[in-house]
Formats: structure tokens, C-alpha cells, sequence
């Protein structure tokens, strides 16, 4: 693709924040037609780049072409103009407005007739887009707040492609959708580079950018590494380059015996989520999870530990039988749960690392039964920093301040200062960039050569294959197969996911 | 790390709006004794301001733990008033310590009702507290006839106007004393962690074991009891109850929590701030009342000052926020 037009060529880029380097003379050049993957750790200036092209930084050194001319936005609508258009990580969608409402949104000019805007203007223009773009099953008259994630990201992918703009930015756009909708957001990328348009994908998932991607471009610590065609090169290469060392083993298993069931789950049901749910769990063994989004794993697990109710089924703890009607039985109960959605229900972002670390298990740190011993608390917090290698300035740093690899281990600290016997991890490496999750793939196997039991939910089936000893596929609300690590195979447990085999 | 001078600039603004209200505090002081001629530095002035700002303090520091839960309540001037009313016809009938006692149980009910329903049935306790403020202001005028409830024991009027050892009024170490309780409550307690944790991310508070209905309910509570507090204080100081005795405490004390650097969405609750806080707005009423300005003018002026203040307190979260944004992004 070398052959066409170069379309964005930025040189010598540099960014500093507060005296600090973010961008250290990085460069990047996308050609028409082509599609460029940009990778690196959390960290290593993709975002910052990114926000630079859309004018939301200003760069203070380095030069930007684009179409030939010299460039520069003084923000994200002049950027729009300009031809370049960004779909965020997070969605940036108004939930309580028509899907055709927030893909036009600030263009309703587009649709006067008489003064007024029309609506049915608006959606039949809405409704040829989607077409054009193939995407189904989305109604342009519904309101956003009421579609599932997946069907959001592709609103959003839509409305990027409305303004034909020549550069089109995609930052983790596959990280909430599933494999189906990806098929769609693919097919949607390779006719927009048919169309001779540039395309900057982010992403973690390594696979991914390998299928679509014609080259890639990796940034370390806030350096320019290197591109290569996506044809010439592995994801072993990929992964090395981003880390700067070879990352010898990414899920290092550790041979652990397993013995006596910990934890047993008999019959379990939630009306209308999931039921017939039937698991154990041993001592050292790492359970996994996997199935579809919105299959019910998350559901099953949430019901388990407390967060919402179980309509039937039993739930044994070392034998004996247990209720957990909220989580504060859970955690009694010798139970903990690392959520899915670290944000809404993990870290308590303007609350020091330290105080998020001791909240589950205040107990332990108020011998008296009245006061805190703050001594014993920070003693606590250095041994878990320590353990854990959490980056941080200090024990009254801002949790919200941290990379997501580092919250993520603060999390880990809070369940560990109590000694559970259960761990539940939901999507421990959501977000999370390759280093830190070797570290959270070795630290849990560590926690199973404890004696700890371990339940790993995954979207991510090289994960859940390369560290569970068992793994439960769950569709619509069931288990529908369950197999030991000997018989691993990603293809049967795609398609029992997918229910192609059952 | 390379220091520039935009950066320390910043570190000062830092500074200055993580302390804002000390600063405050100083300015108004320096400027007090011009502007009042003199009469501004004078034991007998300071005696009344610290009896005038016991019952906002009382009331403000309900509030730091209400906030701290993350939750709002807009009834305190009513619950005062009612409970003004219910404590001065209790000291008419009962020994004044039963009378004390029944005004507290009847200040925890209630911010219980006012927590409870609110969530219970996840009603905005905005509007909730504005409707229940209205009935509490109701019974207080049906329970006392709609008139002045007076001919109080000088044992009441000793708690709110008493000198210990001639100089010290006692009503305002009543205040401080909760003051100092409720600063150990939040800051060394398991339920002081758990009313930060609930205010900063309830649900991630839910997930840590957390029993957050409770939590909130009890910030309620807080605020009910301290309003109890704050009512016996102020019936003691004026000698009598009047069904409005309350109205202007609960933006007073609000104000004072704000300026105190607390914020509005919870999961910080600051105790030291608020003292500040209430400092201030008592010095403000006073040197406005010294200067002979008219109550009218006077609540103009307080309320522009709030607005400054609390423009001055959004105006460091937006600040810091920034600084964290730029800090991520490296």
C-alpha cells in the first residue's frame, strides 16, 4: 500500500506535561487506502497523539501535514472539519436521545424544511447510512440509552463514517462488542479503505490488528519504535517491541495440586438470566469462564457473591450450605470479587490507594472495635505494594491517578488484605496493557498455589485457556460444556459458545 | 522532573484553594477592624459571635457527614424550629435532661424519615427534604399554637447563653465537643471509612462489603441528631422557641460546608473546613451587623458571598481535575 498517497504524516512530534515527556519526537504516516494499527502499553503516548491530531493538545515541538498542507486543530470540531474523526474508548453517545439524533448531532441543519428540522428527513438519511454501512438490527428512531453496548459502539462507528472525513481514528472500538458486531465493524473498516480513506485502529487484541491491519505502528514509553507490514511480522514480535523485552512465557501455569471442593454451586436460577447452573470449585484450581458477552456469566457471579438475589439454587462453602444475601455475607462467607466494570464498581477513584486497599477489611485494622489503627492499616498497605508491585507515589495517592493495570492490583490488595478463601475474577485484564497483564496472569497463578480457589471470567479465550485448569462455557444462561485442561481446544469451545455444537 | 515556572505557580494555587477558607478567614479579619471602626476586636463581640455560630456549626457538621455519604437534605431549618418548639415545651413539663433527650430521639426520627423514605423508594432527596421541611415546619406551628413558646428556666437558657468560668460561652464547647466527636467518627472509624467509601462510589462500596442503604440513612440521622443539638443551643440562647426560629440555618450551614472545602457529591468530609466555614459566615453576619447595615441588605451581601465562595470551590475541582487529566495523560 506504500504506493499511494500519503494522507497524515506527522514528524518529530513532542509533548511535554508539567516538565515531563509524554511524546519524545514520535513520528507516524498514513497513506490512503491503508489502515494502520497504532499499538504500546498504556502509557505510551498513543492517547496523546491522538488528542494532539484532534486538537485537544497543542504539540510543543514537531510538524503535522495532512493533504499535503500543513496542520493544525485548535480542537475536535475543527478537527471534524478538517477530515478527521475520532470514535473514543468510551462512549461519548447521549443516552436519552434517538440514535439518529446523536449521529446528526449538531448538523440538524442538514434537515431544515420550512425553517423547522425534519424528522423524518433525519431518519431516513440515518437509515441509509446504516445500510450503506451494513449494519443491522438498529432502529434509528430508538433511543441510544436503551441499546446494548455493542449496538452503541456501532452508533458511534456510524456516526464517525457520517462525516466522511478522510481520517477516521478508532480507539479500542472492539473492547465492549462481540465477535459478530466486530465482523460488521471489519467489513465497515475495508470499505472505508476501499474509499481511500485513512484508518488509525487502536488496540490490545493482538489477533485483531493482525487480520486488519496493513501495517503497525508501536510506541514505547513515549517513543516512535518502529512499523512493519502486519504480513512480516508475529505477535510474539508485536509484544516483545512493545514491552522492550521478550516476554518469555505470557501465562507462566504452575503445576498445583488440587484437592478438596471449596466451593459448590447446585441448581442455581435467576429468572430470565440464567439457571440450571451447576459447578465446583477446588482448592487450587483456577476455574474459567467463558461464553459470550451478555451470556450470563457476570450475572451467574454477581448472584453468587451477593451484588443481586438468587431466585434458586444452593450455594456451599466448604461443604456447608451458605446464603449470601449481600455482599457483606460474601466476604464473611470467605468469598471475593474483582467486577468487570472497574470503574462503576471497583476503585473508589478520589479516595487514596491506601484507603481503597483497607475498606473491605476494616476489621482487621480496629482491634479495639472503635478506632482504625492507621499504623497497622499503612503497615498493611506497604506489605501489599510491596507484594503486588503497585506503582505508586505513596499511600495517599489518588487511586483515580493510576495507569489501569496498577488500579487493577489495588484491587487485587483490597481482597487480599482479608485472606479469602474464594477469589471471583471478573475480567481481571479488561484495559489492561500486555506487562501488567503477565503480572496479574502470574499473581493469580500464584494465588492458586495458596490453596486459594480461583473463578476467572474471560472474553478473551486464549486467556481463559492459558490459565485455567477447567473451563465452563456458558450461552443463554447455562452451562453448556465443560472441559479440563487436556482437552483445550479453541475451536470446540468457540462453537459451543456460539451454540454451533452442544 | 524539570521545574518550570508555570508549574510553580500552579503549585500555589494548589496551595491556596486546598486552604482556601483559612485564607478567607484571614482576609476578613485583617479588614474586620477598619471597617467596623474598631469595635470589631472586642471580648465582648467575640463572646457573642462564638454563641451566635454554636448552632450552625452544630447543624454544619450534620451536614459534613450527611455530604461525606454523598447525599443532600434541605429540611435542617425546619427540623430545627420544630425541634426548638418540642424541646421548649418539653423543659416547661420534664426535668431538662429528659427534655434533652426526647429533642434528640426526636431529631434522629426525623433524619430517619427523611433518609429512609428517600431511599427506600430512590427519591431525589432534594424534593423529598423540601416536602417532609414543610410538614416539620407545620408541626412545629400546629404543636405550639403558632405562637412564642416562653417563661424558660434559666438551667435552659444557661445552655446557650452560660458563661464557664466568665468567660467562656459553653455552648459554643458543646459544639466544639461535637465537633471533635464527629471529626474521630470520620476520619479514625470503621463507619467513618464507610461513609466516605459510600459517598465516593456506592457501588464499589456495595461490592467491598459495604452495607451502603444503611450508610446513607445514617447520614440522615446525623444530620437529625446535630439538628437536635443545634436547636437546644439556640432555644437556650434566644430564652424562647418560635416556630421560624430555624428558617435562615439551613443555607447558613450548607454555606459553611462548602466554604469548608467539603464537596457537594460526597466522599470527603472535612471537619476542620467546616469550623472555618462557619467562622466565617458568623464573622460576615457580624461585621455586617456592626456596620449598622439593614437585615435586607445584609442577606443580599451574605448570599453574593456564598456565591464567591462556592464559585471559588468549583472552581479548584475543576483546577485539580485538569492537573489529573494532564497527569494520566503522560
Amino acid at each position: 500500500m506504500t504506493t499511494q498517497e500519503l494522507l497524515l504524516d506527522a514528524n518529530g512530534i513532542t509533548k511535554y506535561f508539567a516538565g515531563v515527556v509524554a511524546l519524545n519526537k514520535v513520528q507516524l504516516q498514513l497513506h490512503r487506502g491503508e489502515v494502520l494499527a497504532l499499538i504500546g502499553e498504556n502509557g505510551a503516548g498513543k492517547s496523546t497523539l491522538m488528542k494532539i491530531l484532534l486538537g485537544m493538545y497543542k504539540p510543543d515541538a514537531g510538524s503535522i501535514t495532512f493533504k499535503g498542507e500543513p496542520y493544525q486543530a485548535k480542537d475536535p470540531g475543527e478537527a471534524l472539519r478538517k477530515g478527521i474523526a475520532m470514535i473514543h474508548q468510551e462512549l461519548t453517545l447521549i443516552p436519552t436521545l434517538s440514535v439518529a439524533e446523536n449521529i446528526w448531532i449538531g448538523r440538524e441543519n442538514n434537515f431544515k424544511s420550512r425553517g423547522l428540522i425534519s424528522n423524518v428527513k433525519r431518519l431516513k438519511a440515518t437509515k441509509n447510512l446504516l445500510e450503506q454501512l451494513g449494519i443491522e438490527g438498529i432502529d434509528p428512531g430508538e433511543e441510544c440509552g436503551r441499546l446494548s453496548i455493542a449496538s452503541m459502539q456501532l452508533v458511534e462507528v456510524a456516526r464517525a463514517c457520517s462525516y466522511d472525513s478522510d481520517v477516521i481514528i478508532m480507539d479500542e472500538p472492539t473492547s465492549a462488542i462481540t465477535n459478530k458486531e466486530i465482523e460488521t465493524l471489519f467489513t465497515i473498516i475495508r470499505a472505508l479503505a476501499k474509499k481511500q480513506k485513512g484508518i488509525i485502529f487502536i488496540s490490545h487484541k493482538l489477533d485483531e490488528l493482525m487480520e486488519i491491519s496493513d501495517n503497525i505502528t508501536v510506541f514505547r514509553d513515549g517513543h516512535y519504535i518502529d512499523t512493519n507490514p502486519s504480513k512480516s511480522i508475529t505477535t510474539e514480535e508485536l509484544v516483545q517491541k512493545m514491552v522492550g523485552r521478550k516476554v518469555e512465557n505470557l501465562y507462566p501455569k504452575e503445576e498445583v495440586p488440587i484437592s478438596d471442593v471449596i466451593f459448590e454451586a447446585k441448581d442455581l436460577r435467576q429468572i430470565g438470566v440464567f439457571e440450571n447452573v451447576n459447578f465446583k470449585v477446588h482448592k487450587g484450581e483456577i476455574l474459567g469462564f467463558c461464553g459470550l458477552m451478555g451470556a450470563g456469566r457476570t450475572e451467574i457471579m454477581q448472584a453468587v457473591f451477593g451484588i443481586t438475589k438468587l431466585d434458586g439454587g444452593q450455594i456451599f462453602m466448604h461443604g456447608k450450605a451458605i446464603r449470601n444475601k449481600n455482599t457483606m455475607e460474601a466476604i464473611k462467607n470467605g468469598m471475593a470479587m474483582v467486577t468487570e466494570d472497574r470503574l462503576r464498581m471497583g476503585l473508589i477513584h478520589m479516595l487514596s490507594v491506601e484507603f481503597n486497599t483497607s475498606i473491605a477489611y476494616l476489621d482487621k485494622f480496629t482491634p479495639n472495635g472503635v478506632l482504625v489503627d492507621t499504623k497497622k492499616e499503612r503497615e498493611s498497605f506497604h506489605k501489599m505494594a510491596d507484594t503486588l508491585a503497585i506503582k505508586v507515589t505513596g499511600p495517599n495517592q489518588d487511586a483515580g491517578q493510576l495507569s489501569g493495570g496498577n488500579q487493577q492490583k489495588v484491587i487485587f490488595a483490597k481482597w487480599l488484605t482479608g485472606q479469602p478463601d474464594l477469589l471471583i475474577l471478573d475480567e481481571p485484564t479488561r484495559g489492561i496493557d500486555v506487562g501488567s497483564k503477565a503480572e496479574i496472569y502470574k499473581l493469580i497463578g500464584k494465588l492458586a498455589a495458596a490453596g486459594k480457589a480461583v473463578i476467572v471470567i474471560s472474553s478473551e479465550l486464549p486467556e481463559v485457556m492459558g490459565i485455567s485448569d477447567r473451563i465452563e462455557v456458558i450461552r443463554h444462561g447455562r452451562i453448556v460444556h465443560e472441559c479440563l485442561r487436556k482437552d483445550f481446544d479453541e475451536n470446540r469451545l468457540m462453537s459451543y459458545a456460539f451454540g454451533t455444537l452442544s | 522532573m524539570k521545574s518550570s515556572n508555570k508549574y510553580d505557580s500552579s503549585k500555589f494555587i494548589e496551595i491556596f484553594l486546598n486552604n482556601k477558607a483559612i485564607f478567607i478567614l484571614i482576609l476578613m479579619v485583617l479588614i474586620a477592624q477598619p471597617i467596623t471602626r474598631g469595635m470589631f476586636f472586642s471580648y465582648a463581640n467575640f463572646s457573642s459571635v462564638a454563641r451566635q455560630i454554636s448552632t450552625s456549626l452544630m447543624i454544619a457538621l450534620g451536614y459534613t457527614v450527611l455530604l461525606g455519604t454523598g447525599s443532600m437534605d434541605l429540611s435542617s431549618g425546619n427540623m430545627v424550629s420544630l425541634l426548638g418548639i418540642v424541646f421548649a415545651l418539653c423543659t416547661l413539663r420534664t426535668p431538662l435532661i429528659f427534655a434533652v433527650i426526647i429533642t434528640i430521639v426526636c431529631g434522629c426520627m426525623c433524619g430517619f424519615l427523611n433518609g429512609y423514605i428517600a431511599m427506600k423508594f430512590r427519591l431525589a432527596p432534594f424534593i423529598l427534604t423540601l416536602a417532609t421541611g414543610q410538614i416539620y415546619n407545620g408541626l412545629a406551628s400546629l404543636i405550639c399554637g403558632g405562637t412564642t413558646v416562653a417563661g424558660l428556666s434559666s438551667n435552659v437558657k444557661f445552655i446557650g447563653q452560660g458563661l464557664i468560668f466568665g468567660v467562656i460561652p459553653i455552648s459554643i464547647l458543646f459544639a466544639l465537643a461535637v465537633a471533635l466527636v464527629i471529626s474521630i467518627l470520620v476520619g479514625r472509624t470503621k463507619y467513618g471509612r464507610h461513609v466516605l467509601a459510600t459517598g465516593g462510589n456506592k457501588d464499589a462500596a456495595r461490592v467491598s462489603g459495604i452495607n451502603t442503604f444503611f450508610i446513607k440513612v445514617s447520614g440522615f440521622v446525623a444530620l437529625g441528631l446535630c439538628c437536635a443539638l443545634g436547636a437546644i443551643v439556640l432555644t437556650g440562647r434566644v430564652g424562647m422557641a418560635v416556630p421560624s426560629a430555624g428558617d435562615l440555618f439551613t443555607l447558613d450551614s450548607i454555606a459553611a460546608v462548602a466554604i469548608g472545602g467539603t464537596p457537594m457529591h460526597g466522599g470527603k468530609a472535612k471537619v476542620g473546613g467546616t469550623i472555618v466555614g462557619c467562622i466565617i459566615i458568623g464573622i460576615i453576619s457580624n461585621i455586617l451587623n456592626l456596620c449598622g447595615v439593614s437585615v435586607f441588605l445584609q442577606w443580599i451581601a451574605k448570599g453574593v458571598i456564598i456565591v464567591v465562595a462556592i464559585l471559588l470551590d468549583s472552581g479548584s475541582e475543576t483546577f485539580f481535575k485538569e492537573q489529573q487529566r494532564k497527569a494520566s495523560a503522560v
